[in-house]
C-alpha cells in the first residue's frame, strides 16, 4: 500500500499536466500515458509557451426527434392539427418528399423543404375532422323546411335571390367597406308584365338585365350599411314595376328609332311590298296586302338575324308572293 | 378572407300580401296548388361567438405538443423546468423591453391605426411637477388604478391647494389601503405572474404594512370619519398584517358604534392566529367577532367561512379544530352560503393532518363536487387541487380517489384553477408519484407518456419513484427510456440517480424471451456509456457528481454484458490510472465478468492488469486467478507475472 500512497503524491501535480496534454492542440512531445515511478520528472518550461487552448465549444443542450416519433398511430388528429397551418415537418407523421432532383436521387424529404410549405396543405380538413365539426354546429341548425324539396318548389315560393357577403381579416381594423354591398337577383317570368310594361321596364332597367338566363340583377352599394342597400334594392325594383305600367304623355312621341323590336306594320318592307304587289294595278282596285306569313318572316329575319331557317322561310315566302315556282 | 353567402328570404309577411292581392298584374308567378303553408323553422339565437365556441370544443388536446405559448420546433421546445421557465420568462421580458420603448420614444408611437382604436397603444399619460392636473384626473387615475400616478396627482393637488372631495379621498385611501402604496405587478405580465411562487411564501407571515404612511396620512385628513374610511384602513392593514393596530381600530370602531362590513370583519377573523397564540383564545376570539356581526346585523358571505376555516385551520389542538370546523360548516349552510373550492382546501388542511388520524372526508367532497364546474370565488380557491392530490397520495394512499380528482380538475373550465406553476408541478407530482406506487408499469407508462414533457416534468425525487417502482414490478425496459428522459430534463448531477438506475440495469438480467427485453444489452451499454461520458464531462467542468468505484464497476458490467469490449477495457484503464480519485472500487462480480469477457476475447494481457488491480486493492483475486489460468494458454512472461501476483500456489492446482 505505501507504494501506492507514493504514486499519489507523485501522480498529483503530474495529472494536472496530462489533463491539459488533453486540451493542448499543439505538443512537441508525447507524454508517456503510463508513467513508472523510477522516472526522473523533467522540468520542461517549454512546453507552457506552446499551450494554447482549444476555443471553448459551445455546449449544446441535448435535442429531442422530432415528435412525430412520439406520435401514436391512432392519435386524435384534429388536436393536432386543428386550422389551416402552413407545414410544419415535425409534426407531421407523413414521409412526404417533393420536389425536382436529377436523375436517380431521391426527392428532397419534408424537413426544411420549401415547395411543401409554399402550396396550401388540407391536413385540417380529413373526413373525421369535417364529420366533428358539423356534429359540434348541428345544434344551430333548424331542419329544412317541408315543401321545399326541390329547386323548382323554392323558386316558385322565393323567387328573390339576396346575396351578400361578410368579410373576416387579420388587419387593425374589423371593418370592410365591401360588406355593404347587396345583390338582389330575379327571373323575369315570375314578374307579370304586358307588352308595354314590359318594354318599359326593360328599357329602365337596361344592363341589369340577363337575355339569355332572363335573371333581373340589381347590384346596389350606395347606402353604408349592408341593410339600408338591401332597402334600396327592394325599392328599386318595386319601383321600376310599378313604373312600367304607367303611360306617360310623351311615350306617345316614340319613334321608328325608339322601337325595340322590327314590326312589318311600320316599316318600310311593307310599303314596298305593297307598292310589289300593287304595281300595274288599276285605280280604285282593292290594295292587295301582302300575307301575314310573309310579313312574319321579314319580321323574324329582322328581328333574330340572318340564320339559315329564317333565309330559307324569308325565300319561299317571297317566292310564294310573287308567285315564283 | 372568409366569404359567407346567406340566402336572406324576404319577409314572411311580404309572400301572404303578395300572394293574396288583388291587382291583377301585381301578383308574382301563378299560385299553383301551394294550399301547404310553408312552414320555416324560427332562426336559433346565439350569439357572436356560439359557434366558434362550438367548433374550438372539438379540439382535443395534443399531448406530443407544448404549450401555445412555446415555439413548436424541436429545437425550441423547453425540456426541463429550468427551460420552461427561461424562455416563458425570456418571451416575457420581450414584451416588457417593446414596452419600455413605447413609454421612451412615445413620439414614434402616437398612430392609432386600428379601429376602434386601442387604449393601450396609445402613449400613456407622464405625469410630473409641472402637469396641469385636476381632481376630474385624479379621478380618472384612481378608477384606471394607477396608484403611482395618482399619489403623484394627488401630492401636486395638495401642493397647489386644490380643495379634493371627500368621496375622492376615500376612493383614493381604498387604492392605496388596497396596494399598500406599492405599485402591483402590472397585470399583463403573465408569465411572471405564474411562476411567481416562493415571494409570496415569505410575506405571508412578515408585517409589511407601512405605518406612517399615506395611507394613514390620508385617513388622519379625512374628518369626520366615516364607515367607509374605517372599513378602508382596518382591511388594508389587515391584509399587511399589521394585525395588533387593525384590531385596535375595530373595537375603537365598535365603542364608536360605527356600522363596519361584512369583508371588513372578514379580514380581522383571517388575522385572529397572530392576535391570539392558543387555541382556544382563538376560537374565542373568533366566536366573539362572529357574534359582533350577527348584532350588528350583518349577514356572513363565502370569505367569512372561509375566513374562519382559515382560523381554525392553525389550531394546534386538533380535536379543538375538527369539532369547530363541523359546528361551523352547518350553520353557513343554513344561512345559504355555498361552498367554494377554498372552503374544501381548508377542510382537508384541517382534518386530514400528518400526524392525526386518518380522515375520510375528501371523498365525502368529491362525491359532492364531481362533475361541478366552478369559477374562481375565493383566492385559496387556487390551493385545493394541489392539496387534494397531497392527501390522496400521502394522507390515503389512494388511487381511484387520485383519478377523481384529476378528472375533476380537466371537466369544463376548473384547469384555469390550478394556480400557478409551483401549485401544477406539486399536483402532478404526487399523482405520479401516487400512480407509480399504485398501479401497473405499463398503465403507468401510458399517464407519463401523456404528461411528460409537455404539461409536467419531473423533478429528481418523482424520477426515483418511478425508477423504484420499475424495479419492484422488474419492468427492465424501460429503463433506457427513462435514463434518456433523464438526461434530457437534466437530472444527471444527481449521484444517487446514476447509481440506481445503473443498479437495476445490472440487478436484472435480461430474460432474453420477451421482445422487449431483447434489445436491452445494447440499450444498457449504451445507457452505461452515456453516463460515463457525462460524469467525465461533468468533472471537467467542476460540477458535484464525480465516479464511484461502485459506478465504474456496473459501467463496466454494462459494457462487457453489451458486448462493448473496447470501452470497457477503457473504462478500466480509467479506473486503474485514477485509483487515488475514485472512492471505493469496483465490485467483484463486476471484476470477474470482465475477466470472462477478456477470456472472450482473448487478450490475456488485460486480464492480468485486472489480476493486478484486484490485487493491489486487496480483493479477492483467488477466484480471478482461477479463471485466468483455467480460461487462457499463458505464455512465459504471462505466467510469470501472474505467479508473481498470487503466488506459486495456484499453478499447482
Amino acid at each position: 500500500m505505501s507504494a501506492g500512497l507514493t504514486r499519489l503524491w507523485e501522480r498529483l501535480p503530474l495529472k494536472k499536466h496530462a489533463a491539459q496534454s488533453r486540451i493542448r492542440v499543439f505538443s512537441n512531445q508525447d507524454q508517456p500515458e503510463i508513467e513508472d515511478d523510477e522516472e526522473f520528472r523533467v522540468l520542461s518550461l517549454r512546453t507552457v509557451k506552446q499551450q494554447f487552448q482549444r476555443r471553448q465549444q459551445v455546449r449544446r443542450d441535448p435535442i429531442t426527434p422530432p415528435r412525430t416519433t412520439r406520435m401514436a398511430v391512432d392519435q386524435d388528429w384534429t388536436a393536432v392539427w386543428p386550422g389551416p397551418r402552413s407545414f410544419h415537418p415535425a409534426s407531421v407523421p407523413l414521409p412526404l418528399r417533393q420536389g425536382f432532383t436529377e436523375r436517380g436521387a431521391a426527392a428532397p424529404s419534408k424537413f426544411a423543404n420549401a415547395e411543401l410549405m409554399k402550396i396550401p396543405n388540407f391536413l385540417h380538413l380529413t373526413p373525421p375532422a369535417i364529420r366533428q365539426q358539423c356534429e359540434a354546429i348541428k345544434r344551430f341548425c333548424t331542419p329544412w323546411p317541408k315543401g321545399l324539396e326541390t329547386e323548382a318548389k323554392w323558386q316558385r315560393h322565393f323567387p328573390i335571390e339576396v346575396t351578400t357577403t361578410d368579410y373576416c381579416q387579420s388587419l387593425p381594423t374589423i371593418r370592410n367597406p365591401e360588406a355593404r354591398k347587396v345583390t338582389v337577383s330575379l327571373k323575369l317570368s315570375d314578374l307579370r308584365f304586358d307588352s308595354h310594361s314590359r318594354d318599359k321596364f326593360l328599357r329602365l332597367v337596361g344592363d341589369r338585365y340577363n337575355k339569355e338566363t332572363d335573371i333581373l340583377t340589381i347590384v346596389t352599394d350606395r347606402c353604408p350599411q349592408k341593410k339600408q342597400n338591401y332597402d334600396y334594392a327592394l325599392y328599386l325594383l318595386t319601383a321600376c314595376y310599378h313604373e312600367s305600367f304607367v303611360t306617360e304623355p310623351w311615350e306617345e312621341t316614340k319613334s321608328e328609332a325608339d322601337m325595340e323590336e322590327y314590326l312589318f306594320e311600320r316599316n318600310q318592307s311593307k310599303i314596298s311590298a305593297e307598292g310589289i304587289l300593287n304595281w300595274n294595278a288599276k285605280e280604285g282596285a282593292p290594295k292587295e296586302s301582302p300575307s301575314k306569313s310573309y310579313a312574319n318572316s321579314v319580321e323574324q329575319l329582322i328581328n333574330e338575324g340572318e340564320n339559315e331557317y329564317n333565309l330559307g322561310k324569308y325565300k319561299e315566302e317571297v317566292k310564294k308572293m310573287l308567285n315564283i315556282v | 378572407m372568409y366569404l359567407s353567402r346567406q340566402l336572406r328570404l324576404l319577409p314572411r309577411a311580404n309572400i301572404a300580401r303578395s300572394l293574396s292581392s288583388s291587382g291583377a298584374h301585381y301578383t308574382t308567378a301563378p299560385a299553383e296548388d301551394s294550399h301547404s303553408t310553408i312552414e320555416i323553422p324560427n332562426r336559433i339565437e346565439r350569439s357572436p361567438t356560439d359557434i366558434l365556441q362550438a367548433l374550438a370544443g372539438t379540439v382535443g388536446r395534443d399531448h406530443t405538443a407544448p404549450h401555445y405559448k412555446y415555439h413548436d420546433d424541436p429545437f425550441l421546445i423547453p425540456m426541463s423546468n429550468a427551460a420552461k421557465r427561461t424562455y416563458a420568462m425570456s418571451k416575457e421580458s420581450g414584451r416588457k423591453a417593446a414596452k419600455w420603448i413605447k413609454e421612451e420614444h412615445r413620439e414614434l408611437f402616437m398612430h392609432q391605426e386600428a379601429q376602434p382604436a386601442v387604449e393601450k397603444f396609445a402613449p400613456s399619460m407622464v405625469y410630473t411637477e409641472d402637469s396641469h392636473v385636476e381632481e376630474s384626473s385624479l379621478r380618472q387615475l384612481i378608477s384606471q388604478g394607477e396608484l403611482k400616478d395618482a399619489v403623484l396627482v394627488y401630492n401636486l393637488l395638495e401642493q397647489k391647494g386644490t380643495s379634493i372631495s371627500p368621496d375622492l379621498k376615500q376612493s383614493l385611501l381604498e387604492l392605496v389601503c388596497f396596494h399598500n402604496n406599492q405599485e402591483p405587478l402590472p397585470e399583463e405580465y403573465i408569465e411572471e405572474r405564474w411562476f411567481m411562487q416562493n415571494n409570496q411564501r415569505r410575506e405571508r407571515s412578515a408585517k409589511t404594512w407601512k405605518d406612517g404612511d399615506l395611507a394613514e396620512k390620508l385617513y388622519s385628513e379625512i374628518e369626520p370619519k366615516t364607515p367607509q374610511s374605517y372599513a378602508s384602513l382596518i382591511r388594508g392593514m389587515a391584509k399587511y398584517l399589521q394585525c395588533e393596530r387593525a384590531y385596535a381600530l375595530l373595537q375603537e370602531a365598535g365603542e364608536k358604534q360605527i356600522q363596519l362590513d361584512t369583508n371588513t370583519f372578514n379580514s380581522i377573523i383571517q388575522i385572529v392566529s397572530f392576535l391570539k397564540d392558543t387555541a382556544e383564545q382563538r376560537w374565542q376570539l373568533c366566536t366573539e367577532l362572529l357574534q359582533e356581526m350577527s348584532q350588528q346585523k350583518l349577514r356572513p358571505n363565502l370569505g367569512t367561512l372561509n375566513s374562519v376555516l382559515q382560523c381554525i385551520s392553525t389550531f394546534g389542538n386538533f380535536k379543538l379544530a375538527r369539532s369547530a370546523a363541523l359546528q361551523v360548516l352547518p350553520e353557513f349552510k343554513q344561512l345559504g352560503v355555498s361552498p367554494s373550492l377554498g372552503t374544501y382546501y381548508y377542510l382537508l388542511i384541517i382534518f386530514c393532518r400528518e400526524r392525526g388520524p386518518v380522515s375520510h372526508v375528501i371523498v365525502d367532497i368529491l362525491n359532492d363536487i364531481a362533475g361541478k364546474e366552478f369559477q374562481i370565488e375565493h383566492p385559496k380557491d387556487t390551493y385545493f387541487f394541489a392539496t387534494a392530490m397531497d392527501v390522496c397520495r400521502n394522507h390515503l394512499h389512494d388511487k381511484s380517489l387520485a383519478k377523481k380528482v384529476n378528472e375533476l380538475l380537466h371537466t369544463g373550465k376548473n384547469y384555469d384553477l390550478v394556480g400557478d406553476s409551483f401549485k401544477e408541478s406539486i399536483y402532478y407530482r404526487n399523482y405520479l408519484a401516487l400512480l407509480c406506487q399504485t398501479e401497473s408499469l405499463d398503465d403507468f407508462m401510458l399517464t407519463y407518456d401523456l404528461l411528460v414533457p409537455n404539461i409536467y416534468i419531473p423533478e429528481p425525487g418523482i424520477m426515483e419513484e418511478i425508477l423504484r417502482a420499475v424495479e419492484i414490478n422488474g419492468g427492465v425496459e424501460y429503463v433506457p427510456r427513462i435514463w434518456s428522459d433523464m438526461v434530457v430534463f437534466d437530472h444527471t448531477h444527481r449521484e444517487s440517480l446514476l447509481l440506481y438506475v445503473l443498479r437495476i440495469l445490472v440487478d436484472n438480467k435480461p430474460s432474453g424471451e420477451s421482445p422487449a427485453q431483447q434489445q436491452l444489452p445494447e440499450q444498457g451499454a449504451k445507457v452505461a456509456l452515456d453516463m460515463y461520458e457525462k460524469v467525465e464531462d461533468a468533472i471537467k467542468r467542476l460540477r458535484k457528481v464525480s465516479f464511484t468505484g461502485q459506478m465504474l464497476g456496473d459501467i463496466l458490467t454494462l459494457l462487457v454484458r453489451g458486448g462493448n469490449f473496447e470501452k470497457a477495457c477503457e473504462v478500466f484503464a480509467h479506473v486503474d490510472k485514477n485509483q487515488h480519485r475514485i472512492p471505493g472500487t469496483p465490485a467483484e462480480s463486476a471484476l470477474q465478468e470482465f475477466v470472462e469477457a477478456s477470456v472472450l476475447e482473448k487478450s490475456p494481457s488485460q486480464a492480468l492488469v485486472v489480476l493486478q488491480y484486484a490485487v493491489e486493492n486487496n480483493m479477492d483475486s483467488s477466484a480471478l486467478a482461477k479463471r485466468i489460468h483455467e480460461g487462457f494458454t499463458l505464455n512465459e512472461v504471462h505466467l510469470s507475472k501472474l505467479k508473481s501476483l498470487v503466488g506459486e500456489s495456484f499453478l499447482d492446482k
